[in-house]
């Protein structure tokens, strides 16, 4: 990655209610509403899944740009991220996410150096390192 | 609003698909496609992680506007927001370091425009998303009216 900065945009559309379609250009269009528990709507992705996404899918790719560095072949990566908004003082905020991964790699050699890439995948997160809250984990890598 | 003091739990996977891109899963919900991915694949069409943490912060916003709105009892046609977030190198590591927000809300009156002005202060204070990140986002609200609508 380069040094200079880097910009993301996003537009996000009201339909209705309380529904409304994130868009990034050239992207699927994705329906966005408030969850249930806040009086919202079942069924629709909300922005506290959005928030627990982001910190999955960036452990993911973090975790890959260490497996082409360390040389690391591996078969299959997946993982589980489970983020907690809690009532703090002015309103209600994430606490605390954690991501549980599971690595399948080919042979025993690979196991040390996939729960290297997994710790640093960890360190280097930008997405949790964006966050307010700590991001915990629990890595398993297996042979299969 | 009836909202329950006790702890919500979001659960999300993502299951990698090769090269560097991999899938997430909401609950059964439609699969939003991130990452990088492999060779010749259309790579326009896949979210970056750092996509789906701006949009986070966009949609909690929309979504506590318009929960001022009904609370104040106020009506507005339409609601838009485009937010920026900038990646920077923040020590060893990249961070977003800043997320500029610009929201345009359409109402139909001159009369209600205080009190929306107040609904979109409110909106981004209590933003749950925007308080969780370290990064500050700053806003632009525009307010137009359309009496013909």
């Amino acid at each position: 990655m380069s040094d200079e900065s880097h910009e993301y945009v996003v537009r996000v559309d009201w339909a209705h209610d309380r529904i409304g379609n994130m868009f990034v250009e050239g992207k699927p269009v994705v329906e966005v509403a408030t969850p249930p528990e806040f009086d919202g709507h079942e069924g629709i992705i909300s922005p506290e899944d959005l928030f627990a996404s982001a910190a999955a899918s960036c452990f993911m790719t973090t975790f890959i740009t260490f497996t082409k560095k360390m040389r690391i072949d591996f078969k299959s990566f997946s993982c589980e991220a489970k983020g907690t908004l809690e009532r703090v003082e002015k309103g209600f905020q994430f606490t605390k996410i954690l991501i549980k991964a599971t690595v399948a790699v080919e042979s025993e050699d690979f196991t040390h150096k996939a729960e290297r890439a997994l710790e640093l995948a960890g360190k280097y997160c930008l997405v949790s390192n964006s966050m307010k809250c700590a991001t915990e984990h629990e890595n398993n890598v297996v042979i299969g | 609003m009836l909202m329950s003091e006790d702890p919500k739990q979001y659960s999300v996977n993502v299951r990698w698909t090769g090269g560097k891109s991999g899938d997430v899963d909401v609950r059964g919900l439609p699969t939003i496609r991130t990452g990088i991915p492999p060779d010749q694949e259309d790579i326009s069409r896949m979210y970056t992680p750092e996509e789906l943490f701006v949009a986070a912060g966009s949609v909690c916003f929309m979504n506590s506007f318009v929960h001022f709105t009904q609370k104040m009892r106020i009506d507005f046609k339409s609601f838009e927001v485009e937010s920026v977030g900038t990646l920077e190198q923040v020590e060893r590591s990249f961070e977003v370091t800043k997320i500029h927000s610009k929201a345009t809300v359409v109402i139909s009156s001159e009369d209600i425009r205080k009190k929306m002005e107040r609904a979109l202060e409110l909106g981004a204070k209590y933003c749950f998303i925007s308080n969780s990140m370290k990064c500050p986002t700053t806003h632009e609200n525009i307010i137009l009216v359309d009496e013909t609508m």
